[in-house]
């Protein structure tokens, strides 16, 4: 029931995306602030709990460069949700990078680029949206203390032995809770 | 053919934005190169993207921000729309047809041959790309086609990325786009293959030590080179 209800604001937002790189048409900019601003606001406050300046900051810089980059966006590489997480989590790399105690000169710009560009092709579509079904299926039946990892490393932007350290666990205990849930969710297959 | 991959746990750092960025610069190296673990980060965000979903949405009230934001977008707007155009770099190729690597080309804009290279010995250097405040240091290092490095020791983590040619070691060959991971604990003593030079991108934690009994002479100039000595 839920998911029929679920697909066409997905829709819409495909919509919103293409009203913009086409038509620069703030009202659909209007909708995705809506719908992506609160969502980009807890990634950030996820990382720094009670950083509202910073959750800001990062928020509206997400929408510019959705507003900016829109024309760059390939449905057939990615899901919007994909590609907004990815904008996320740069502006976030970046933030943290310009005001943090140790300043990194190297801009991330550099080292993200070349990963979710890829050409359109019919085949890599279908193998896309079989994957986002079993990420999205897995994760439901994940057992917590996985999807407590998970959310470590993805939400709270913690290294493995960082989230080792905050947890109070062997990092081999961390590494093979990430392990079994990749493996679970087959995004990882040991080589 | 790519032998050497980053760990699983280290692309899920990567793809999460949690690695530091000095290793991140590795591992997007490596990645221009590989099809494979283009494959796994590309699950890895869609994973990723589940989880910023599934955020509990915080229920702030935005309007305030709404304002402001297109408040601003709209003063862009009219300054000027030229500047929406992304800018797009030419890609250089130097004399040796070394094409270089995207994620290297803020450090490299033309030629390898470019960079400010000291030479350790007649046939080893190293160019420092940048040494991040209380942290990593970026370097190239350059040995020359057949030459071996001195043996060395890790005192911290050492990524290793081939860019070109080949090297091996006790443990194996490294070819153009491996990505080698060494601890502390490991000694070894790389050589080069006899057909051509090697060039290779390396992420030190720490300064390597030399226990050869004459090139120990060059730890004292390798630290100073070295972030964590300042």
């Amino acid at each position: 029931m839920e998911r029929a209800i679920e697909i066409e604001p997905d829709e819409q937002r495909l919509a919103d995306m293409l009203a913009i790189a086409e038509h620069r048409d703030q009202a659909a900019l209007v909708r995705l602030f809506d719908h992506y601003v609160p969502k980009v606001r807890a990634f950030c406050l996820a990382a720094q709990p009670g950083a509202n300046l910073m959750a800001d900051d990062i928020a509206q810089e997400v929408m510019i460069r959705i507003w900016n980059k829109a024309h760059t966006y390939k449905p057939e590489s990615a899901s919007l949700n994909t590609w907004v997480f990815t904008l996320a989590r740069n502006a976030r790399i970046d933030y943290l990078r310009k005001n943090s105690r140790h300043q990194s000169d190297i801009d991330p710009e550099y080292l993200w680029q070349n990963v979710v560009d890829e050409n359109a092709d019919p085949f890599k579509d279908a193998q896309q949206k079989r994957d986002q079904e079993r990420i999205q299926q897995g994760l439901e039946k994940l057992p917590a203390d996985q999807k407590q990892v998970l959310a470590k490393v993805y939400l709270e932007g913690k290294t493995h032995k960082e989230a080792a350290e905050e947890l109070s666990l062997p990092l081999g205990t961390i590494k093979s809770r990430v392990r079994l849930a990749l493996h679970k969710l087959t995004i990882y297959v040991k080589r | 053919m790519i032998n050497y991959h980053p760990s699983i746990e280290i692309l899920t750092d990567y793809a999460a934005g949690s690695l530091p960025l000095a290793h991140s610069l590795c591992v997007s190296t490596h990645l221009e190169r590989c099809q494979e673990c283009q494959q796994q980060i590309r699950k890895l965000e869609m994973l990723g993207a589940h989880l910023f979903d599934r955020t509990h949405t915080d229920s702030r009230q935005l309007s305030n921000l709404k304002d402001s934001f297109f408040e601003k977008l709209n003063a862009q707007v009219e300054q000027k729309n030229e500047s929406l155009s992304v800018e797009e770099e030419p890609v250089e190729i130097d004399w040796d047809n070394y094409v270089i690597p995207n994620s290297l080309r803020q450090f490299i804009k033309k030629s390898y041959d470019d960079l400010n290279w000291m030479r350790l010995s007649p046939s080893f250097k190293i160019a420092t790309l940048y040494n991040e405040e209380g942290g990593a240091q970026i370097a190239l290092t350059r040995v020359k086609a057949g030459a071996h490095m001195p043996t060395h020791t890790h005192t911290g983590d050492e990524i290793t990325l081939v860019l070109e040619g080949a090297f091996s070691d006790e443990s194996g060959v490294y070819r153009q786009g491996d990505f080698i991971n060494r601890d502390a604990s490991h000694k070894h003593k790389p050589i080069v293959t006899k057909d051509a030079e090697c060039i290779c991108l390396t992420v030190l934690d720490a300064p390597i030590e030399f226990t050869g009994w004459l090139t120990r002479l060059l730890n004292p100039l390798i630290r100073r080179y070295h972030p964590h000595s300042s």
